[in-house]
């Protein structure tokens, strides 16, 4: 996960120092909110992993639980959510 | 015969929230406060309506009052204990193993005492718990065994085969028993502890150091114990190796009165943990009243470690633990109430959080 984002920030700092020589963005404002909803989707799916896992033991134990399980696993989905406004306001 | 090594990650977030839920459902005050009143039938009936359903159904025509209690109680914590590691992966599984073992430790001891007390191998099959790492065929065979030394000659293969033939030696030369029970359980504490100190997770740390403090407390579970039957014997034979507390040649100097000894464990770390129960000892001057609180001591630990990192081993050992402490109480209510003692003796017999 982490060794990703390394790999990640490595290609886009050298694009983003070239990119501030010709005084001109590295990508486009657009490429740049579909990042930022990427990345989001990403962090919610990792969250989502664990709680999901927690919630299925739970439901496991006791059926009843089911909804909570259901809301608490989706809860990191607002992360991307928040993100998708990233669009509406460079777009 | 050891933990096959487990290839990826461990599934805590799985693991812990169904512990969590069957650590919430084990029996409360109140449900020992009713079981207390109870007679062996009703404590049968009332296990009927609870976790205990299917094993009491199952095992229903076949006993009878405390024996039906009992056996259900084993065949129930076995099936708890199995289902962790069903469930368990990686790092996980590795350490619920080790800990398990307890019941391979226990299974073989019963055989031993079996074997020496010339029980019918039917009866001492059903006393076993089917909850190590030993399956089910092995240890039958285990139980048919005509002497003890069939029994260490079969064992040569596991975890304890070296430690056991050598304390046969002893046993042969002595005649009694201890040596044998002691080599199991020093295998399986040295067992625990291997390979788990250098570690940089904190939450393994703590489970490393619960560890040390059950070894600590065993030891000086025994320590006491010589040095109130006033027995000629020396408890550096007796020591288990992994401990913080106490090094071998200490023990046997402490263990020569009772008051050192106390006064010893007052000044230790655990000194204020345990000042409940040293109290309890220099007051009732009772072995069972302390070794009770010991027991309660560590189970709090364990409960406090679980809420403090619910993410790791210590929800499911706190777990283990529990469930352990709960099978004892009731067995502890029905053997009390078929002996006829009264409620408050029981509830003496009893640890509760």
């Amino acid at each position: 996960m982490y060794e990703m984002l390394f790999a990640f920030v490595n290609a886009v700092v050298p694009l983003a120092q070239e990119g501030a020589a010709a005084a001109e963005p590295a990508i486009p404002a657009s490429a740049a909110a579909a990042l930022a909803v990427g990345l989001a989707a990403l962090g919610a799916g990792y969250a989502e992993r664990g709680i999901g896992s927690a919630a299925i033991g739970a439901i496991a134990e006791d059926e009843s639980l089911f909804g909570t399980g259901l809301i608490m696993t989706v809860l990191p989905e607002t992360l991307v959510i928040l993100a998708l406004v990233v669009v509406f306001i460079v777009g | 015969m050891s933990v096959p090594k487990t290839e990826g990650t461990s599934n805590y977030e799985y693991v812990t929230a169904r512990v969590q839920a069957r650590r919430a459902a084990l029996f409360d005050d109140e449900d020992y406060r009713k079981l207390i009143r109870m007679g062996p039938g009703e404590i049968a009936r009332y296990m009927e309506e609870t976790e205990y359903e299917s094993e009491v159904n199952a095992l229903g025509s076949r006993y009878d009052g405390v024996d039906l209690i009992e056996h259900a109680l084993n065949r129930n914590l076995a099936k708890h204990f199995n289902d962790l590691l069903r469930w368990a992966d990686g790092e996980l599984y590795e350490f619920v193993a080790r800990y398990l073992r307890k019941f391979d430790a226990w299974n073989i001891k019963t055989v031993v005492r079996g074997i020496y007390s010339d029980a019918d191998s039917e009866a001492v099959e059903e006393d076993l718990i089917y909850a190590g790492e030993f399956d089910r065929q092995f240890l039958e065979r285990l139980v048919e065994a005509a002497s003890i030394e069939d029994a260490v000659e079969m064992l040569d293969n596991t975890r304890y085969g070296d430690a056991l033939a050598e304390a046969y030696e002893d046993y042969d030369a002595t005649g009694v028993l201890i040596p044998l029970e002691n080599a199991v359980d020093r295998t399986y504490y040295e067992g625990l502890m291997s390979g788990v100190t250098e570690t940089d997770n904190r939450a393994t740390q703590l489970y490393v150091e619960f560890l040390q403090a059950e070894i600590d407390f065993r030891n000086a579970r025994n320590a006491l114990r010589i040095a109130r039957s006033g027995a000629d014997l020396d408890p550096a034979d007796y020591f288990i190796e992994g401990g913080e507390l106490f090094r071998a040649s200490e023990l046997s100097q402490l263990s020569s009165g009772v008051d050192e000894l106390v006064t010893f464990i007052r000044d230790s770390t655990y000194g204020e943990d345990l000042s409940a129960a040293l109290d309890e000892l220099e007051r009732a001057d009772s072995l069972i009243g302390f070794e009770h609180a010991l027991d309660a001591a560590l189970l709090e630990y364990s409960d406090h470690l679980s809420h403090v990192f619910p993410l790791s081993i210590c929800p499911v050992l706190a777990y283990v633990l529990a469930k352990e402490r709960e099978v004892d109480n009731i067995r502890a209510i029905a053997r009390g109430r078929e002996a006829g003692l009264s409620e408050d003796e029981i509830e003496n017999e009893l640890v509760i959080l």
